[in-house]
């Protein structure tokens, strides 16, 4: 009798306690109270490519804004690489737009980590006011119809299944409904 | 198997232990301070079920050879360093509670209050500064810099969200002082004064001798 009751005092606590953990983990992609319009811009990476936003109507745009000094920053980039290989080419689209930081850098950075998705870069921290971002990194998501609908503010694990089935389900459905 | 009216007393006792751990004491400020681990300096920190903010010492050095490297002049990169700087972490853990005690969590710094000396002043924020430099005629990349490496002067936060950045409380290296908080969470203001913290001193660490 005194085994049982103890056994269940030990299941209650390691439950709540394992519960508590997990919640803290979780990876989340809030929705913004009010989907906006996202504001429109042109911004060249190291390359000189151009990437404009308007391009990418159709398709779910991640932007990220970010800095090399930011270490949440350079936390959550491992994790929007492996985002990147698993849904390039699927409408999702991935712009790391770098505030404020010249190409040299920028180029050093991402030859570190091997980062392959497009990396456009604010020099003049124009465009991550318009949006409007109070720090970094912050993480917009786009809608195919071109409305900001969510916003992550601070690193997550941007491969995390959660997230990842979330950005799918944001693509318009192929004409297989897929 | 009959329970006696101690044990039923203790089951009780445990499952609201467990509910209130599960959800997390959304109202209940814990404090803590320490040393943090990645940074080997001194922290104070407190944390409720939906929040919790960190505020880490930043050596002079350390701000000194970052702002240096980032454009700015030596007397200004020497202002800013001993300006009483602390790497700060908010974030929304609000996540963690119960279903439906998920809540958004709002400040503003304006309301912060450094109390130094029995006196209530404001911090220096992204905007004090700013106009600083503006007159100083900083370059613009300087500028950004800075203004992204600083604390938000406001922001919301959702579950899950939190920012990482400097604070600065505009006190000589090695003055100890108290900081009141305010946040908005779960429909209510919620105010806490973190007691006895200190700038960090303005000194040279040198490596540790090999044995």
């Amino acid at each position: 009798m005194k085994n049982i009751f103890y056994i269940l005092i030990m299941i209650v606590s390691l439950t709540g306690m394992s519960l508590a953990m997990a919640g803290e983990k979780k990876q989340t992609l809030p929705a913004v109270a009010k989907p906006f319009k996202a504001p429109e811009f042109a911004l060249k990476d190291e390359n000189d490519i151009t990437y404009r936003l308007s391009d990418f109507r159709g398709k779910v745009v991640l932007i990220n804004f970010w800095a090399t000094w930011c270490p949440p920053c350079r936390i959550e980039m491992p994790s929007i690489e492996r985002l990147w290989q698993k849904v390039k080419g699927k409408g999702i689209v991935i712009l790391a737009i770098n505030v404020g930081e010249s190409a040299d850098t920028v180029f050093k950075f991402t030859g570190q980590l091997q980062l392959s998705f497009p990396i456009p870069m604010d020099t003049k921290g124009e465009v991550i006011k318009k949006y409007p971002a109070a720090g970094l990194p912050t993480t917009y998501i786009v809608s195919p119809a071109g409305m900001v609908t969510h916003r992550a503010v601070g690193s997550r694990e941007w491969d995390d299944p959660v997230l990842m089935k979330q950005l799918m389900a944001m693509r318009i459905p192929n004409r297989n409904g897929k | 198997m009959m329970l006696s009216s101690v044990h039923v007393k203790i089951i009780v006792f445990l499952l609201a232990g467990f509910v209130s751990g599960y959800a997390g004491n959304i109202y209940a400020i814990d404090q803590k301070t320490g040393i943090d681990e990645q940074a080997q300096l001194p922290f104070w920190e407190v944390s409720t079920g939906g929040m919790s903010l960190r505020l880490i010492q930043r050596l002079p050095i350390q701000s000194r050879g970052y702002f240096l490297a980032r454009g700015f002049n030596a007397t200004q990169a020497e202002r800013i360093a001993r300006s009483c700087i602390f790497q700060t972490v908010f974030k929304n853990t609000s996540q963690g509670g119960q279903p439906g005690k998920a809540s958004t969590l709002e400040y503003n710094l304006n309301d912060w209050r450094v109390i130094y000396k029995g006196k209530k002043r404001k911090m220096k924020t992204r905007q004090d500064w700013a106009s600083e430099w503006r007159a100083e005629k900083v370059s613009k990349p300087a500028q950004i810099a800075f203004e992204w490496s600083l604390y938000p002067t406001s922001q919301q936060y959702k579950p899950g969200d939190y920012n990482w950045g400097m604070s600065v409380f505009n006190l000589e290296p090695g003055s100890r002082f108290d900081l009141e908080i305010t946040w908005m969470q779960y429909g209510r203001k919620n105010t806490a004064i973190i007691k006895n913290m200190e700038c960090a001193p303005d000194i040279n660490p040198q490596p540790t001798e090999a044995l």
